[in-house]
């Protein structure tokens, strides 16, 4: 529209006009660029040099071409992570969608004056620092004192009062599991909430004279509405897990064991705990494809059962 | 994606649209019942930390989830002195305020670029910085940390906010492209038939007009940075930078439950800000983090 507004103007005139726009055009999106080339662009280029590097950082660089990657797939701390990433996707897809679905179809289809509030409250522990959530994850799981033991303890449930939800390998996974369920499916009820209050009321109108039941309406017309939706959050998911850090590493920091590593602890680990940058950087890349792999499966996936 | 004023993610203004007065049946009743009480257990977890808080060191051990029998203020004092909460919000603070004077222009001039000058230029350019929107964080620690160690500002509190504004940019480019986007052409027009140039429409015009898409940005841009742990981990070392998270956490590392009350009370201190900020705006919060997703 500018362009078309300077060529009006005289020849000479308007070529300088169009120099005027590219160099306004440069200036405005130079900060972005320069922000992202130091600080993303470059070490993503790193991140693949690096890791065909054997280095600690303090050593000198030695080229060892694809050996790291070797390495890692006999690493059983990578392997216990690559393993939990893919439990967390699906375990996450089944539960945390669906009952956000349920919920956020709660909240529209009887929208009342509660409406508002209820959801407000569902998203609040979504905002809260990783570090108090992990934290209130502990003071409900951890032994002693635990909320969930002290109960067992009221009700002289002895298996409850005994039990380690976080020192145990099989209960670890699934009591930061329930945190983060608590924690994150605020997000997709509000997303969920926001598109099912797109759709026409007339549809509805229609489906309660045709006599449908909720859960009928649900089923036949939101959740279908819903599709592009549901697989926009499964992306995120999916891509929220293979990046999963804070909750479980601040919770158990990866243990008991190997029991609650993520891809994102044992990157954590190898780069800065054991100071192997070769590795990491390996671990940096596999997660980057993953989450290509994942976003490009689950739209195309997507896609043929639209039409 | 432009509806950021739209009733469309606000449930009390949809309601009376169809313009039908509803009873309330008993199915709504108790599927309210239901999702009420499970708002509960989603509440239950905040009051956790103002129970241990209360008490003293003896009273959390006896009786860790009684109710406190008076009101110990003491805690939050001995938390204030050992986590050396001042210094940990002063960092957090800057490193929030960094982090958005960082994070807004640049977003906010490369929007306004996308949404308003398109040609093959800037579409090169937009997808460049939409690279950027799938790239995961933890893809680029190594070089990261590695990078600002030779640059020697590793461990500073702008070594910490300038990636983290470079990693928020590319999403906020997307929400102010889509955001100038939606606003009406004809002031703009008017004010360039008017002589103005490119610089004093984008300034004198535009960016006001923006106004609601910044104080989104900012608020969350705040959040985010507040709450952030990972790259604080990772690029900060001394303890006199930790922000107040890194302090929470190492908290808890050294003295587990040891000090538990007290280490209640410095979590409540740390969560405060972000909490008070949702209460107050959440439904602009929940506007616009939806904005985001929403019509892409």
């Amino acid at each position: 529209m500018v362009v078309t507004a300077g060529r009006s103007a005289s020849q000479g005139k308007g070529r300088k006009r169009e120099r005027g726009t590219t160099l306004f055009i440069f200036l405005c999106v130079l900060p972005a660029l320069l922000f992202l080339a130091i600080f993303l662009y470059y070490p993503i280029v790193e991140t693949f040099r690096i890791s065909q590097m054997k280095t600690s950082g303090l050593s000198e660089e030695v080229f060892v071409g694809l050996d790291n990657y070797r390495k890692l797939f006999a690493d059983e701390e990578f392997l216990a992570g690559l393993k939990h990433v893919f439990s967390w996707v699906f375990w996450s897809i089944v539960i945390q969608l669906s009952l956000s679905f349920f919920i956020a179809f709660g909240l529209t289809y009887y929208s009342n004056r509660m409406s508002g509030t209820l959801r407000a409250i569902f998203y609040l522990a979504n905002i809260l620092p990783s570090a108090i959530t992990a934290m209130l994850g502990k003071m409900v799981f951890a032994p002693n004192y635990g909320i969930l033991v002290t109960i067992g303890k009221v009700l002289g449930w002895k298996w409850l009062a005994s039990t380690d939800f976080l020192g145990n390998p099989k209960l670890a996974f699934w009591s930061v599991f329930v945190i983060a369920t608590w924690a994150y499916s605020g997000f997709y009820i509000i997303y969920f909430m926001a598109r099912m209050e797109q759709i026409p009321r007339d549809l509805r109108e229609a489906a309660e004279l045709d006599g449908a039941s909720a859960l009928r309406y649900a089923w036949s017309i939101v959740l279908p509405d819903l599709s592009y939706a549901i697989r926009i959050c499964a992306v995120l998911c999916t891509v929220g897990s293979l990046k999963l850090f804070d909750l479980p590493y601040l919770m158990t920091t990866g243990g008991p064991g190997y029991a609650t590593v993520t891809l994102g602890i044992s990157l954590y680990r190898h780069g800065f705990v054991n100071w192997n940058y070769g590795k990491a950087a390996a671990i940096g890349v596999v997660i980057f494809v993953l989450s290509l792999v994942f976003t490009i499966i689950q739209f195309t996936l997507g896609k043929k059962k639209d039409t | 994606m432009g509806d950021l004023n739209t009733a469309a993610v606000n449930p009390g203004k949809t309601r009376r649209r169809g313009g039908i007065k509803r009873r309330h049946r008993p199915a709504e009743i108790i599927v309210t019942v239901v999702l009420s009480i499970l708002a509960l257990f989603v509440i239950f977890p905040f009051v956790i930390p103002f129970l241990f808080a209360a008490k003293t060191q003896l009273e959390f051990a006896y009786h860790p989830w009684a109710w406190p029998k008076s009101f110990q203020i003491k805690n939050f004092i001995d938390a204030w002195k050992a986590v050396r909460i001042d210094r940990g919000l002063i960092n957090t603070l800057m490193v929030c305020i960094g982090s958005i004077v960082c994070t807004i222009p640049p977003a906010a001039l490369a929007g306004y670029v996308f949404a308003r000058y398109r040609n093959r230029l800037t579409e090169i350019f937009f997808y460049l910085i939409l690279i950027g929107y799938f790239i995961p964080v933890q893809m680029v620690l190594v070089p990261l940390y590695k990078m600002e160690v030779a640059m020697k500002i590793n461990d500073t509190l702008y070594g910490l906010f300038l990636p983290m504004a470079a990693f928020g940019i590319p999403f906020w480019t997307l929400i102010y492209r889509s955001f100038f986007r939606s606003l009406p052409n004809e002031l703009a027009e008017a004010a360039r038939i008017d002589g103005a140039g490119h610089w004093s429409v984008l300034f004198r015009v535009m960016l006001p007009l923006a106004q609601p898409a910044t104080v989104l940005a900012i608020l969350l841009v705040f959040i985010g940075a507040w709450n952030d742990y990972l790259l604080s981990l990772i690029l900060l070392t001394n303890q006199d930078n930790f922000t107040m998270q890194l302090r929470i956490a190492s908290f808890l590392n050294a003295y587990g439950t040891d000090r538990m009350p007290r280490y209640a009370a410095a979590a409540i201190i740390s969560a405060a800000p972000t909490l008070i900020l949702y209460i107050i705006g959440h439904r602009w919060i929940i506007r616009g983090t939806l904005a985001g997703a929403i019509k892409e």
